[in-house]
């Protein structure tokens, strides 16, 4: 009898879940471009992360020209200096291996340029 | 079957970023995401943003998906998650306009149609709590059991039974059920 009345109520519960379901049912929606969209704001937002190192590099790059140009030319100076002391040659070989600013953006230029090239193939 | 496909789209995307694979992701996810903030909000448009906002944030958290479980049902728990944000920031929004004098519109259990016609849906939506509003669209809407659910709303499964079987109190009580069977 108990088994019974849990069967009933079960059936009963079924069947409410059931007329639920069909009440909360709705029909697919369609996709109108939705998909497109959110892709397009991932590949976009991918872009700009890629572009962030190479930005950085560049800004970072600028900002160093000042103080790499003012640190060649103390260096430059201190080497004058040095020559009294240590062989002309040995402070010419030195000086000459030292980066000049010129030299330094180019370098980081360029090297952005190749990351910039290379993300937009890859794209 | 659609479980093991999801999860190999997954799968590409986790080791090459690849956004084909997740654009299939997103067109087979879509409309489920769009019912269940279309039927949390009841605003086709803040729906639409927040399903987007949801799939950018999926996207962000894909490696966090551990395939346990359904993608649906991770997905779900971030639409929800995106969901309470969006509350949160319009609940805040409203504070700051109190607080300098502007008469806000309280917003924070109402659920307004924005559509012309009123369901029978509609009407048993806004009988429920945001709490089991969610729940029962989970359940009932988008099939997800009570384990899945409740990873996704980060609660117990006995409340998550709870919660149901509230909600159908409500709706019980609310609405001649035998009525809308039959007619």
């Amino acid at each position: 009898m108990t088994s019974k009345i849990i069967n009933m109520a079960e059936r009963i519960k079924d069947a409410e879940d059931r007329l639920l379901e069909s009440m909360f049912e709705s029909a697919p929606i369609a996709d109108n471009g939705f998909g497109t969209r959110v892709v397009k704001r991932v590949r976009r937002r991918l872009w700009l992360q890629r572009l962030a190192l190479p930005v950085a590099a560049i800004i970072g790059g600028a900002v160093a020209i000042k103080p790499m140009a003012d640190l060649v030319t103390v260096v430059a100076n201190l080497s004058f200096s040095v020559t009294s002391v240590v062989p002309e040659e040995l402070v010419t070989a030195t000086t000459g291996l030292i980066p000049q600013a010129p030299f330094v953006v180019l370098g980081a230029m360029l090297l952005a340029a190749c990351l910039l090239g290379l993300r937009a193939i890859e794209d | 079957m659609r479980h093991s496909e999801d999860h190999q789209l997954v799968a590409r995307i986790v080791t090459d970023q690849d956004t084909a694979a997740f654009g299939e992701l997103v067109r087979r996810h879509q409309s489920q995401v769009r019912n269940f903030l279309r039927k949390l909000t009841g605003d086709i448009a803040l729906a639409d943003d927040l399903s987007q906002d949801c799939f950018m944030h999926a996207w962000d958290k894909i490696r966090g998906f551990t395939g346990r479980g359904s993608f649906i049902g991770w997905l779900l728990k971030i639409a929800y998650t995106t969901f309470l944000q969006s509350k949160r920031k319009s609940k805040r929004y409203a504070e700051i306009l109190d607080e300098v004098g502007h008469v806000a519109v309280a917003e924070s259990r109402s659920y307004t149609v924005q559509a012309d016609e009123v369901t029978d849906l509609d009407k048993l939506l806004a009988v429920l709590t945001e709490e089991e509003r969610a729940i029962m669209v989970m359940s009932y809407a988008c099939g997800l059991s009570h384990r899945e659910i409740s990873e996704a709303t980060a609660m117990p499964v006995g409340s998550v039974k709870s919660v149901i079987f509230r909600g159908k109190e409500k709706i019980r009580t609310s609405f001649d059920i035998k009525d809308h069977q039959h007619g």
